[in-house]
């Protein structure tokens, strides 16, 4: 809990730190150097450190394209490790996260109403020309997946079962999913398309004036996160020795509730519903870090989270190739396979964190 | 006259949301408990001891009359302030994943670490003396995951401790534990009250061990009334034996222990001394002889037990025939073949 405990035998803690910032640093160049078009190391770094003599074209790609879509990468990244960790902790289950638990998809009948609402009709997405328009995204998803998120909650107090529960988010993505194909039959084409592609989910789309708005959000979200260690870790313990211990149970919920809704809402907003870096991440974390401490968890989920999305997204790009795969696609592809492993290596009296 | 760190009056403990409405376990509990002393809240499954810990801990709302913690009313204390008055350990195992011993008794610190969770040197040094108390130093940097279940027990008292609470309640800490795990933990609880003037409040269903160990019990019968009183009094009053007593299963006032009353065999007359007579009347009992020890009533069959150079030997008289056997293996063996 102190400085001290950082390292233990066996797990040199520091150095996975060091490790993950390097791996970081490794495949966010990666992904600037790869893509269809192929630009040349030193090209980048003279855009990157603003020397002229590169190519137009280059630095618009660059400039304009792929930095971007690193950043969203990252945030995204960041956003949904942290989420992913806050909701596998406060609901005592290792497979939470804001995808399986169809907080995603509350968020996507937020988006789905703000884009195809009869009200709100007037292209308030595509294009998203204003920051109203990308606030009220963001505001909208972030309330849908917030209501998912709190109906979860209120009626999962009760279920002690970690299967009842997944059971639970099924159905409540089900049924959002049945409310957004209502609202898809009853639309028009156009915006039918415009939410058909952005469900796809992407990094790619989104442009420097929508970061300007998404990154202050996710920091603000991430920022709560930073005042939330200490109550995580006696929820560890369950809810009553929490609560003897003097914890807000309550109050902690609630900040944990708007936490990992902005997150997971603000990331659905702009990138589509994208599944299994929420799941996955935290785990890879307690892997490498051999700990359920959330003073360590927290930094580790948001920088896995990182690489993790940034190497998805080169995997999308299929580099050499004039393709890009939806984003959802891979993250899908590998995280299915990856969430099974969990399931089945979970043993009979293991404990719900085990590493 | 003392005054006690905890009493209750009139309360009335249960569940608001349930079905019914209000389903109310236990009432007029009149109760108290006083510094330094090892309390076991003793009663037949379904009693409501659970319900009674959780409503004295603030875990559930009570449904009538008062809990008072030192002068105060339970209602008035926040969770916080609580925190500091009472610690508990559960029964359920915990599951905190990848957690040193450190780590989880330093958690026992909550109240006392700021919004960040800093340690100061005082805290790392309650932490310290509580797994001494408990005996778990040289545990610390042990994974909590690999302890056995009674070692991370230990732990969780230890955790209980370091929250420096005047009151320390248990709820069934020993059923997940084997007997020596059983019989350690009430020892522990009950030198912690003895010598480190804990006041420790525990629901057990070891009743021997709790008899051996407890200060004083609180006997909660099936229609939730609790009475109070050392353990011996309790039994000497036949208020034990009314709670505990069920068909076919007694309370042995001599022996201090439950039995399965069975005669269906009929009588036998032993005679012998020492540990070998007690365990060859236990032998006896388990397969459905009523033993007595008056030559008088002596008809029928007799069997006598003594000591010789190796071990004992057993006389069994019926009639005119007499057996000898030298162990109670083959001397259980025969008689069950007297009765076929």
């Amino acid at each position: 809990m102190n400085l001290a405990s950082i390292n233990k035998p066996g797990v040199n803690r520091t150095g996975v730190f060091i490790l993950l910032g390097l791996l970081l640093l490794a495949v966010v160049a990666l992904n600037l150097t790869l893509g269809s078009v192929r630009i040349p190391l030193k090209d980048i770094l003279r855009v990157l450190f603003g020397q002229g003599g590169v190519k137009d074209s280059w630095v618009f790609i660059i400039q304009d394209y792929r930095l971007p879509k690193i950043v969203t990468a990252i945030l995204a990244g960041m956003a949904l490790g942290a989420s992913g960790l806050q909701m596998q902790t406060m609901f005592r289950n290792p497979l939470a996260d804001p995808f399986i638990l169809g907080i995603n998809s509350g968020a996507s009948l937020g988006v789905a109403i703000a884009i195809m609402g009869a009200g709100l009709a007037g292209g308030l997405f595509i294009p998203a020309l204003n920051l109203a328009g990308d606030l009220g995204l963001v505001a909208a998803a972030s309330l849908g997946a917030g209501a998912v998120m709190g109906l979860i909650l209120l009626v999962g107090r009760r279920v002690n079962n970690p299967t009842t529960l997944l059971i639970l988010g099924l159905m409540f993505g089900h049924a959002t999913s049945a409310l957004v194909s209502l609202l898809i039959y009853f639309s028009a084409p156009e915006k039918v398309k415009a939410y058909s592609i952005w469900s796809f989910g992407a990094f790619n789309g989104v442009t420097w004036d929508q970061l300007q708005v998404l990154l202050p959000v996710i920091l603000f979200a991430l920022g709560i996160l930073a005042f939330l260690p200490k109550g995580l870790n006696a929820l560890l313990l369950g809810e009553d020795y929490a609560k003897t211990m003097g914890l807000n149970v309550s109050r902690l919920r609630l900040l944990v509730l708007i936490s990992a809704s902005i997150l997971s809402g603000a990331i659905t907003a702009f990138c589509g519903p994208i599944g299994f870096i929420g799941v996955a991440v935290p785990h890879i974390a307690r892997n490498l870090l051999k700990t359920s401490n959330h003073k360590l968890l927290i930094p580790a989920v948001i920088l896995i989270g990182a690489i993790v999305a940034v190497m998805a997204d080169l995997v999308a790009q299929m580099p050499g190739s004039q393709f890009v795969l939806p984003i959802n696609v891979v993250t899908s592809l590998f995280g299915a396979p990856f969430v099974l492993w969990i399931v089945l290596k979970r043993k009979r009296g293991a404990t719900t964190f085990n590493v | 006259m003392r005054t006690p760190l905890l009493s209750t009056q009139n309360l009335e403990i249960g569940y608001i949301n349930g079905k019914p409405a209000r389903k109310v376990v236990g009432s007029e509990l009149n109760l108290e408990l006083y510094q330094g002393e090892f309390v076991c809240l003793v009663g037949p499954n379904g009693a409501g001891k659970s319900t009674l810990l959780k409503t004295l801990t603030g875990l559930l709302p009570l449904l009538g009359g008062e809990v008072f913690l030192g002068g105060k009313r339970l209602a008035q204390f926040t969770r916080k302030e609580l925190a500091n008055e009472i610690s508990v350990v559960l029964t359920s195992p915990i599951e905190v994943g990848a957690m040193t011993v450190n780590e989880l008794v330093a958690m026992g610190r909550f109240p006392f670490t700021g919004l960040f969770d800093r340690m100061s040197q005082r805290d790392w040094e309650v932490v310290q003396q509580s797994l001494e108390m408990v005996g778990m130093t040289g545990f610390e940097e042990r994974m909590v995951h690999k302890l056995s279940d009674g070692e991370r027990q230990k732990v969780m008292i230890a955790r209980a401790l370091a929250q420096e609470p005047r009151i320390l309640v248990l709820d069934e800490p020993t059923a997940y534990l084997d007997l020596p795990g059983r019989v350690s933990i009430m020892n522990l609880l009950h030198e912690l009250a003895r010598y480190h003037d804990k006041t420790v409040l525990t629901s057990t269903h070891d009743l021997d061990l709790a008899m051996r160990s407890a200060d004083r019990f609180w006997l909660m019968s099936p229609v939730g009334k609790v009475v109070s009183g050392a353990p011996e009094d309790l039994v000497l009053s036949r208020e034990f034996q009314r709670v505990f007593t069920r068909d076919r299963i007694s309370f042995d006032l001599m022996n201090g222990n439950f039995k399965v009353a069975d005669s269906s065999e009929g009588q036998v007359c032993l005679q012998g001394d020492g540990e070998a007579r007690v365990w060859t009347e236990r032998a006896l009992q388990r397969i459905g002889y009523s033993v007595s020890f008056t030559n008088e009533a002596c008809i029928g069959l007799r069997v006598a037990v003594k000591p010789v150079e190796s071990g004992f030997v057993w006389t069994v008289v019926e009639g005119e025939a007499v057996n000898e056997f030298f162990d109670i293996e083959s001397l259980l063996t025969h008689l069950r073949r007297l009765t076929i």
